[in-house]
């Protein structure tokens, strides 16, 4: 069962294995040399996929610390006359330890910012090496000794092959390991759904630190390993041509996806040892066959492996009760904030009681879904107090707050990409109690498809499925209904009065009146960032100043 | 008794024929094989390219008797892959001898692993640890930096006054290695440089740097930089109005370098070389440079003809009954060979060059002459 589970990954073994076993077989050094190469970028680029590929960071630092690591050799055999193999230990340990320092200061930068940050760093390394007089200048460092264990030469090239590709079978189980126990889909959940992630209490910095060290250690491992197989580091080994070349490998491997960063990196790197009889025209050779293979594999290879020979789905859990707490209100008092000139909330609050579902209406612009974000910490307020039971909240973290109970859905659901419906509810929670949560919302049967392939409806209850998996005690959904059909919007009524009676306090956001009128058990209406009413639901709405702002007055009678 | 000691002999000599003679025979018959592994792309492809070139002339062109085949390899800019084809080169070709990259980088991680194989590499790369590493194959057809930057460094100060020069070089190997021995020439010549500016590959706004230069009273630019960034560095100079001489490292006297700036911009400006195949008007060089043109529509430069004088003493040890790299290798080292651009014997470490000369432009065409000539400036012809 399990071998059926994983036979992508068993084809891609025996694919490798037989590949190893012809290659051996020839004896055909050069080509030895050259599956050596595929190797060691096969290791910085496994090491990048968990960065670029999970976390969904373009750290263009990783052929920086490709280089610190043959430096690290570099240095500790030429200079200080270690023998390799602890040069080679020393350069997985510092830029482990240097790509634990990048993920520091860029813990909190996105996107482009996080590309330019690392691409300062790798130029300030291509600078350093060029210049320093103990990294040998543009020479760089050279008469670096073979690797030799317990005076048993490694540098013969099957040797050496065979080293580098024990170190390939390494780097793919730390990868499994930085991967497992629901790691990915913490990591696709920081990746893609970034505020979900907050709401649900990930901490993206500790994740950040473990992928950037990892990482870090697995591109310092392979740099060891090209100063070994050079015998000489140069400043070459910094320039931006590494992180092209692992860019491009992850990329055509397919995001994320360690089998087929190694099998891309078996196609990249010898390429242009394919092509270099074209002389000048080879570059344009291979930037046409690098952008042929971007173009038909928009999955990269291993999305069309997964096509052609998918996995079967692994067997559901049986489903657990998340541990329950008992809280008897929230209360949201004064609570003010502003945006430039816009005074979003301007004193507003409300009580959301356990075993009730509260909603809160307005017009658009009224400041609804700015007092969630500042009640489950997205957002921080300029004044107010908001409490759960006696305990004050705005001075914790949204992890913290998630930690007490709290527990949000959104009015956009954010969905991450290659992890399955079960994997999405779970990060926060036992695959268990995640099962537990699909059933509650009727997706036990989906719990292995694919989380993007759900539809609009579907990922509506995802996104609360994923709130209850933690087990909240309160519960803020914004805008639940919206874009389901009537059936549907039935069955998520008879879901949150369920939930409700369960000792539950709802807190539910919501334009469409003849979805949460009935539901409710009170309201509260808020109008340009104030409370205008609040209160029994029937009361509310007979409000004439509730009429007049935001029912209308066919919606009161 | 005379007549057995004469079967005798001839029997062992038909013995010996047969078991070393007559395969040796056989093996004379075989071409050899050469590799040209020179860097035809990146910021070295100009150099590179006449690398090539003048290999390939020389190659094609074998003394009578000799046959050999050759293979051209981009090596491009990376130690990586230089290593790589010189690998693909040892095992599938096995060469007698390589022509082997301009590019110090790569030759420091190439030496050692031709050293082991005992494959001569055939160079014109100027990185001076080069032959200083104690690898007997490395034979290098273009002056060291201690023999051109004497000849630049001596034609600044002693003939054109500089007393205040601004070097601007390159941080690459290349660029490295000629600043510390121009500073050591100037030291000797009791000139101290105003400015050392380094200058990446990819920078192409030299104001910057003519105005720090300026800014400290500069006389004038001793330049150690690559054919593109000289190119932009004289350019730059002369629109700026850089009012000092300029005396260029040796990619300016590259035809292809020339090409890129206008007459105008190079009056005054000279350069250190090896040679100037395009300046001699000797009989043999203008014969060469006329081939050259026809066959790569190119104007030759001196390490086009380096390399093709590296290639053809190559051809000479062949033709001399060297049949292995290690016979070449050692013929190499104990012979003197005429070439076109000099006469060239080993210093014991494979430096075979040892003239230098400058070149400088007139204004008015892209034609350097030859202003002088530093002959033996080491001493070791």
């Amino acid at each position: 069962m399990r071998l059926a589970v994983h036979r992508r990954g068993l084809a891609y073994v025996m694919l490798f294995l037989t590949a190893g076993a012809v290659l051996l077989g020839a004896g055909d050094a050069y080509a030895m040399r050259v599956a050596t190469l595929v190797g060691t970028y096969a290791i910085a680029a496994i090491g990048f996929q968990l960065v670029f590929g999970r976390l969904g960071l373009l750290a263009l630092s990783q052929g920086a610390l490709f280089a610190i690591g043959a430096y690290a050799l570099a240095l500790s055999s030429v200079h200080w006359g270690w023998p390799p193999v602890l040069g080679l230990v020393l350069s997985v340990v510092v830029p482990a330890l240097a790509g634990a320092l990048v993920a520091v200061p860029i813990a909190r930068l996105e996107s482009h910012y996080v590309a330019l940050a690392t691409l300062g760093l790798a130029q300030l390394v291509l600078l350093a090496v060029t210049n320093l007089e103990v990294t040998g200048g543009a020479n760089g460092l050279y008469g670096i000794p073979p690797l030799t264990v317990f005076g048993f030469d490694l540098s013969d090239s099957w040797r050496m092959l065979a080293v580098v590709w024990v170190a390939v079978a390494m780097a793919l189980c730390v990868f499994a390991w930085a991967t497992g126990a629901g790691r990915a889909g913490r990591l696709a959940t920081l990746r893609d759904a970034p505020h979900a992630a907050l709401a649900l209490g990930l901490d993206p910095i500790s994740n950040r630190l473990l992928a950037f060290t990892v990482a870090g250690a697995l591109a310092g491992l392979a740099g060891g390993f090209q100063a070994l197989g050079l015998g000489v580091v140069s400043p070459a080994v910094a320039r931006f041509d590494v992180m092209i070349t692992l860019l491009a490998i992850a990329v055509v491997g397919g995001r994320g996806s360690v089998w087929g960063a190694v099998t891309a990196a078996a196609i990249l790197v010898p390429l242009p040892e394919v092509f270099r009889g074209l002389e000048q025209a080879y570059l344009l050779a291979y930037g046409v066959m690098l952008l042929a293979a971007v173009v038909a594999l928009p999955t990269g290879i291993d999305g069309l492996v997964r096509r052609v020979l998918p996995d079967a789905p692994a067997p559901t859990p049986t489903p657990a009760a998340p541990k329950s707490r008992k809280i008897s209100v929230l209360r949201v008092e004064r609570v003010a904030k502003r945006f430039g000139g816009v005074q979003a909330l301007d004193g507003a609050g409300f009580d959301a009681r356990a075993g009730e579902v509260t909603g809160i209406i307005g017009a658009n612009g009224s400041g609804k879904t700015t007092l969630l974000n500042i009640v489950t910490g997205l957002e921080t307020a300029d004044a107010g107090v908001v409490r759960l039971d006696a305990i004050p909240l705005l001075n914790h973290s949204p992890r913290a707050r998630a930690g007490l109970g709290l527990a949000r859905g959104f009015q956009h659901p954010e969905i991450p990409g290659g992890i399955d419906v079960l994997a999405t509810v779970s990060v926060a929670a036992t695959l268990g109690a995640g099962m537990a949560a699909l059933e509650r919302v009727g997706l036990a049967g989906r719990a292995r498809v694919p989380a993007t392939s759900l539809g609009p409806a579907e990922r509506r209850r995802l996104d609360i499925a994923r709130a209850l998996a933690a087990g909240p005690t309160i519960l803020l959904l914004d805008e639940p209904a919206s874009g389901l059909g009537a059936g549907e919007r039935a069955d998520l009524a008879v879901l949150l009065c369920a939930l409700a009676k369960s000792g539950m306090a709802v807190v539910v956001v919501e334009h469409g009146m003849d979805f949460l009128l009935p539901i409710a058990d009170r309201l509260v209406c808020l109008d340009a960032g104030r409370v205008l009413a609040a209160g029994p639901t029937d009361a509310v709405c007979r409000d004439p100043a509730v009429i007049a702002a935001y029912l209308g007055t066919e919606s009161a009678s | 008794m005379h007549m057995t000691i004469t079967r005798s002999l001839m029997t062992l000599s038909a013995a010996v024929a047969l078991a070393i003679g007559m395969p040796a025979t056989a093996q004379a018959d075989d071409p050899l094989a050469v590799s040209v592994l020179v860097p035809i792309t990146g910021f070295l492809a100009l150099e590179g390219t006449a690398q090539r070139n003048g290999a390939v002339m020389a190659l094609d062109n074998p003394p009578e008797g000799v046959r050999v085949t050759y293979d051209v390899a981009d090596t491009a800019t990376s130690p990586e892959v230089a290593v790589t084809a010189l690998r693909r080169a040892l095992d599938r070709q096995k060469p007698v001898a390589i022509a082997a990259p301009i590019f110090g980088t790569q030759m420091l991680a190439m030496a050692p692993i031709a050293d082991r194989a005992d494959v001569p590499l055939i160079t014109v790369s100027g990185t001076a640890k080069l032959t200083e590493l104690g690898h007997d194959i490395v034979f290098r057809f273009f002056p060291t930096d201690a023999v051109v930057k004497v000849a630049q460094a001596r034609y600044a100060v002693q003939d054109l006054g500089m007393k205040r020069p601004a070097i601007l070089f390159q941080t690459t190997a290349y660029g490295q290695s000629g600043r510390t021995e121009l500073v050591r020439v100037l030291g000797d010549l009791g000139v101290a440089p105003v400015l050392e500016e380094a200058i990446d590959p990819g920078i192409k706004d030299f104001v910057p740097a003519l105005e720090r230069a300026a800014a400290a009273g500069a006389d004038g630019l001793l330049l150690q930089l690559h054919s593109g960034p000289t190119a932009l560095a004289v350019r730059q100079a002369h629109e700026r109005g850089f009012e000092g001489p300029i005396v260029a490292g040796s990619a300016l006297h590259q035809p292809t370098t020339a090409a890129l700036v206008e007459p105008a911009a190079l009056a005054g400006v000279c350069a250190e070389s090896a040679s100037s195949p395009v300046s001699d008007s000797g009989a043999e060089m203008a014969a060469f440079a006329e081939a050259y043109r026809q066959r790569f529509e190119a104007e030759p430069d001196a390490f086009a003809l380096a390399q093709y004088d590296g290639m053809n003493m190559v051809l000479a040890a062949l033709a001399a009954g060297a049949r292995t790299a290690e016979a070449v290798k050692i013929w190499l080292a104990g012979n003197r060979f005429q070439g076109l651009a000099m006469e060239y014997v080993s210093d014991g470490t494979g430096n075979m060059a040892h003239d230098a000369i400058i070149l400088c432009y007139d204004g008015l065409t892209r034609t350097p002459v030859v202003r002088k000539r530093y002959d033996n400036v080491d001493g070791v012809r």
